[in-house]
Formats: C-alpha cells, structure tokens, sequence
C-alpha cells in the first residue's frame, strides 16, 4: 500500500493543470474571484483561494481572460471573462485532455490485465 | 473596523510592484470581504471568520510571490549545477593554495611557528567564505534576472570512459599533500627558524643528531606519501597495491617516531632543559600522548585504505 503521501503529491500533480481548463470554462460566463471559486469547488474542482486569485491576474496578464470592474454592488468587484485567445487556447486544452484520455482507453484495453 | 485585513493587505503589497499595487489591494481586499461574508452566513462570528480567511490565504511574502510570479528559491534547478561545480572546483584549490602560501610568507617573515599556521587556516577560512559568497551571490542575481548560462549542450561524448565511482575526491588528495608539505616543510624550518626563550636564540626542536640519519628518512617517507596521494587519485579508488604501498608507508612513520619517542630520542635535549615543566616529567606525558595518537592515526589510515578498497573492489 503506498503511502498517503504519495498518493497525495500524485493527485496534486495530475489536477494541476486542470484548474487553468476549469477556469478558462467556467468563465466563458463572466465572474468575480470568490464566485468562482465557490463553482469550481462545487463542480469537483477544489482549488486554494492563494492559488486562484493569482492564477486569475496571470490569465489575464497572458491574455486569455479580460477583466471589467462592477462598482454597482455594495463592494467594488473584478469580473473576469474567457478572452477569444482564452477561448482557443481553450479548445487546445480540451482537445488534448480528450486525447489523453482516448490514449489511456486505448492503453487500458490493449493491455493484459 | 478590519485592522487585521488591513494588516494583512499591507503586508502582501510591500513586496508586490507599485504600480499595480491598488489595484490588486481593492481586488483582494473585496475577495477576502466576500470569504469572511460566506463564513458568517454559516454561523462564524466575524472576528474568528476574518482570523481563519487570513489563515487560509495564508503567509502575506508567500501570497505576494504567487502574484508577481517571484521563484521562492534562491538558486534554482537551472543554475543549480553550474553553481554547485563551480563551488566545488574553487573550494577545493583556491583556499588551500592561498592558505599555504600566506602560512609559508609568515614563516618567514614573522618567526612563529604556531601563529604561521593559524593564520595560514584563517586565510584559508577567510577565503573559502569569501568565494562561496560572491559565486552564490552572482548565481543568485542570475535567478533573479533570469540570465542564460549559455553553457554547451550535454552530450553523451562527456560520459566518462570508465563508469567508477571517484571515490577518492580531489579536496581529499589536496587536503593530504597540503598537510604532507607543511609537515615536510616543518622539519627543516624547526631547525633553523624557531625561537626558543625570551632573549630571542634559536633553538632546533627535535634533536639535531637525528639529521644523520632519521630526519631524511622520514622526510623521504613524506614524499613517497605525496607521490602516493597522486597515484591514488590517478587510479580514483583504493585498489589493493595502493592499500598495501599506504600500509608501508605508514607504518614507516610511525613506528620509527614512536620509537624515538619512546627512547626520549625525538627532542632536542637543550630545548627540553629550557623548559621546566618538560624537564620535570613532562617530556614524558608529551612522549605518551603522542604515541597514542601517531598508533590511532596511523591504525584509522590503514582500515579507512582497506574498508574503501573492499568497497570499490565489489
């Protein structure tokens, strides 16, 4: 039985790029940094507050995500939106998750179990 | 009203760029807002809420690195090698070449045994410090300004011929030959430079009749052992005729040593009737500690030779 630790640092590594495709999804609808947060979490996406918000700000440094400021509310909030770059890096990323996952099938079922 | 967030936000933007300052201060001081209100619908009275979201986001320098991008390291994978080998290659010359020199300038300018060498290792010190921290302090601007190293490729042509381990590391051999030339070095210096008494006269410490014979014999031991050190790092490891030629040559130091020791040979008997304390049973206790850590010495040497040539053998 490996140990709790490993499995841990295994899982960390494989849903790490994970949160930029979530991210990138689910502000295809506009969205401030807690809101978000809370849906990734409730669609199986946990993801730290400390990693979050400045993965946002990188996004959108890059390009793939742009910002408006809502001062209409009773605190001043940024909304972030996927970008049209966002928007094809996006179907980049899926198209290759799609991929790793069909060549894991593929592995799966021609291996000898 | 939210001193502590305050604080908090304060502490995460000194070290976040000025002029993007604000406008990550009003962003994250409506997220953390937008936390403490999401506990608080649970239950949590505000004071423990804004404590355990502050907690949550964790250390302000480590939060303020995740938004500026800053590497949390002060030499990094991709200079780590360069910097660690050439740490290594000045560490183990440099220190010691300048540390012999500066000892051998004081021997003969100053007449003091004891304080050429101390300030030969204080030099040495000195200067293994002072190259660790410039080449770490250069490597470390390097990080930072992410400078390429433009060093060649590796290749496989640079794989050694013979896939051994090194056991016998260069700082090894050159710590040996170092402490073997001061020590051959020692020999006829104590005959002609050291001081003995206040009045300044010049008094050999071992005993001069031992020129004739006993003194070039172990000065002839000395430099087959620098001859030695060469030899082993020539072959990298211990093998089996270098365990047995070390053996030789150490036993060929220390039993002739102890022998004069043991016969009150070794010391000059004019610097002994200086000194009232070696003259009254001293000479002895002096005599005994020496015996017994030439034996442990040579006895350690001898099983370090044959453990690592056993090691390397298999």
């Amino acid at each position: 039985m490996v140990s709790d630790d490993v499995l841990r640092t295994h899982l960390q590594e494989l849903r790490r790029g994970t949160v930029v495709v979530a991210s990138l999804v689910a502000l295809r609808r506009p969205d401030y940094g807690y809101a978000l947060l809370q849906r990734l979490t409730g669609h199986g996406f946990p993801v730290d507050a400390n990693t979050l918000y400045p993965l946002l700000r990188r996004l959108e440094e890059q390009g793939l995500l742009t910002s408006e400021w809502n001062t209409e509310e009773s605190r001043p909030r940024k909304f972030y939106r996927t970008s049209e770059s966002g928007e094809q890096v996006l179907r980049r990323l899926l198209d290759d998750l799609a991929a790793v996952q069909t060549s894991l099938t593929t592995l799966i079922e021609g291996a000898p179990r | 009203m939210t001193s502590l967030t305050d604080r908090y936000l304060a502490a995460t933007l000194r070290s976040v760029p000025t002029g993007r300052r604000e406008e990550i201060a009003t962003e994250l001081r409506a997220s953390i807002a937008d936390m403490v209100d999401g506990r608080t619908a649970e239950g949590v009275d505000p004071a423990t809420a804004e404590r355990a979201v502050l907690t949550e986001l964790g250390n302000p320098a480590q939060l303020a690195a995740r938004y500026t991008d800053r590497r949390l390291q002060l030499i990094g994978p991709e200079y780590y090698l360069a910097w660690q080998r050439l740490l290594i290659v000045l560490l183990s010359t440099i220190p010691a070449i300048v540390g012999v020199l500066m000892g051998v300038l004081q021997a003969t300018v100053a007449d003091n045994a004891a304080g050429a060498i101390g300030e030969g290792i204080v030099t040495a010190f000195n200067v293994a410090v002072q190259i660790a921290f410039w080449v770490t302090l250069v490597f470390a601007v390097m990080e930072r300004l992410g400078t390429p190293l433009n060093l060649p490729e590796w290749t496989v042509d640079q794989l050694p011929e013979h896939p051994t381990e090194r056991d016998v590391t260069l700082t090894d051999v050159c710590a040996s030959i170092v402490f073997l030339g001061l020590f051959i070095a020692f020999l006829p210096w104590q005959h002609v430079q050291s001081v003995v008494g206040p009045d300044g006269d010049r008094l050999p410490i071992l005993d001069p009749a031992l020129w004739t014979f006993w003194l070039p014999l172990l000065l002839v031991v000395l430099l087959a052992s620098i001859v030695m050190e060469i030899a082993k790092y020539r072959a990298r490891r211990w093998t089996w005729p270098l365990v047995a030629v070390n053996a030789v040559l150490s036993l060929a130091f220390a039993v002739p040593t102890i022998w004069l020791l043991l016969n009150d040979r070794l010391l000059n008997p004019e610097f002994v009737a200086r000194f009232a304390w070696l003259r009254d049973g001293g000479l002895d206790t002096v005599a005994r500690i020496s015996v017994v850590v030439i034996v442990a010495i040579t006895l350690w040497d001898i099983a370090e030779s044959v453990v690592k040539a056993r090691r390397s053998a298999r």
